[in-house]
């Protein structure tokens, strides 16, 4: 009944070395981008955090702007707008990686204020009164408790942001997408391609979903 | 050593201290007694500056603690650090224990010692299982606090505070969340530290205790200090109708002349 399609995932084992290729371009940009989204979300973490709103102003102009508007604007924008605004032009996978680091900050940043703002008024007190300084306080007593129950939607977060990396075909970037579409130019083989991309992906992007659910019934289990 | 002088503080809307003065002595066991929502414990925070106060002076030896007066006579908060080291000179013993659940007892009594006085770890360590003996938590030392019971996390807890090597500790209805056969074991030590001289300032319900270790008693009612007497005469012969009243609810009157 109906159309049957003969696959030929031959094509696919054929050109194996170029899927390789775009995986290392993908597992680059997001570890490039989950650098620079750990650090400055961390940063705008603790900024969001603070009682001075010299601190906490700026922080939450900057969560609230990168999560309204869309990611592959602010790529976009990051590529070809900038360059003609300031005269510094990024090569493409820089490019992807400050973009997606800068967005992906917005989210770590909510992940780490909520982390925070999760540990009892008492660890502050009981840490103060030992004479701890701030410094001291976040690095020894609270964002130790407070990162075990970071850990869960930070491995989420990881998993979207690779899932981001496709965007990077945008701006001509040979991550795993763009190396399929240039295969599939030269091979006129779309249906096995996209599969075997979307197969890629699920077995990379699954197991750390997975391992972040074990990881939170664990965690949960022990608190 | 604790001079507090015209000290007022808000929640928002709420005045919640309406000018204390009192001045504690050292070696003094100093107990605040009142109904709850008189501002004893506010008071006893604002004294390590867990609250900050928004007039008047607290000061630990002389040192204002919090605000100083800067040329001009604007009150300016103090620099972090300068808090700091008050802070670690008054230590805090609290209701809810708050140890630092991710560190065994022996890390909770040794993390002030090595991070802010930065003493070396093995003298802390020794000291520390000294203070763990004297609070009779030896078996304990490896433990987290989330194994032990109310009552040894709180004694945990005056280990920790003692660890500083404080001028005073202040203690903020330290027995209030133990269940009842627990409040004997931790009013025991405190007792203890009471007779070796230690300055402490002490928030509590447990009356009996108030009369038989305090030296001066202090009741508050709506923020303000309503009477101040030594422990033997503010229990045989309150002069305040609220003190009398206060007390009468807890019916220790009456067995405080039986005694």
């Amino acid at each position: 009944m109906g159309q049957s399609y003969v696959w030929h995932f031959n094509v696919v084992w054929e050109y194996r070395q170029v899927f390789v290729r775009g995986a290392g371009i993908t597992a680059q940009l997001t570890a490039g981008s989950l650098l620079i989204g750990l650090v400055l979300g961390l940063l705008l973490g603790l900024m969001r955090s603070s009682r001075s709103g010299a601190m906490r102003v700026p922080a939450a102009v900057y969560v609230e702007a990168f999560r309204a508007t869309p990611v592959l604007v602010q790529l976009v924008w990051l590529y070809y707008a900038l360059p003609i605004l300031t005269g510094f032009q990024m090569g493409p996978i820089l490019s992807v990686s400050v973009g997606l680091g800068l967005h992906t900050a917005a989210y770590f940043a909510e992940i780490f204020r909520a982390g925070i703002a999760s540990i009892d008024r008492g660890q502050w007190d009981a840490a103060k009164s030992i004479g701890m300084g701030y410094g001291q306080m976040m690095r020894r007593i609270i964002l130790p408790q407070a990162v075990r129950r970071m850990i869960p939607p930070f491995i989420n977060e990881i998993a979207t942001l690779m899932k981001l990396t496709t965007l990077g075909s945008v701006l001509a970037v040979y991550e795993l997408l763009h190396e399929a579409q240039n295969l599939i130019n030269n091979t006129y083989r779309p249906l096995e391609i996209y599969t075997t991309l979307a197969v890629a992906f699920f077995v990379i992007i699954y197991p750390i979903i997975w391992l972040s659910q074990r990881l939170e019934r664990y965690l949960k289990a022990r608190s | 050593m604790i001079r507090i002088s015209g000290l007022h503080k808000h929640f928002g809307k709420n005045h919640v201290l309406r000018g204390i003065d009192v001045e504690i002595a050292k070696g003094e066991v100093f107990v605040i007694v009142g109904p709850s929502g008189s501002g004893k414990s506010t008071l006893l925070r604002c004294i390590n500056f867990l609250e900050e106060h928004d007039a008047g002076e607290i000061a630990i030896d002389g040192e204002p603690m919090g605000w100083r007066l800067a040329p001009g006579g604007k009150r300016v908060r103090d620099k972090e650090s300068n808090v700091s080291r008050l802070r670690s000179q008054v230590a805090m013993v609290f209701q809810q224990f708050n140890l630092f659940p991710h560190k065994t007892v022996l890390e909770n009594v040794v993390e002030g010692p090595i991070v802010v006085k930065r003493e070396p770890p093995g003298e802390a360590a020794e000291r520390a299982a000294a203070l763990l003996d004297r609070v009779g938590l030896s078996d304990k030392v490896d433990a987290y606090p989330s194994t032990l019971s109310g009552g040894q996390q709180q004694r945990a807890a005056i280990a920790r505070a003692l660890a500083m090597q404080p001028k005073a500790i202040l203690f903020d209805e330290p027995t209030s969340a133990l269940d009842p056969e627990l409040v004997g074991e931790v009013l025991a030590v405190m007792k203890g530290l009471a007779h070796k001289g230690l300055t402490m300032v002490i928030v509590t319900h447990e009356m009996q205790f108030a009369r038989d270790v305090g030296d001066r008693v202090m009741m508050m009612d709506a923020g303000q200090v309503v009477e101040l007497a030594p422990a033997k005469s503010f229990f045989a012969a309150p002069r305040n109708p609220r003190t009398v009243d206060f007390l009468r609810r807890l019916q220790l009157r009456e067995s405080s002349d039986a005694a």
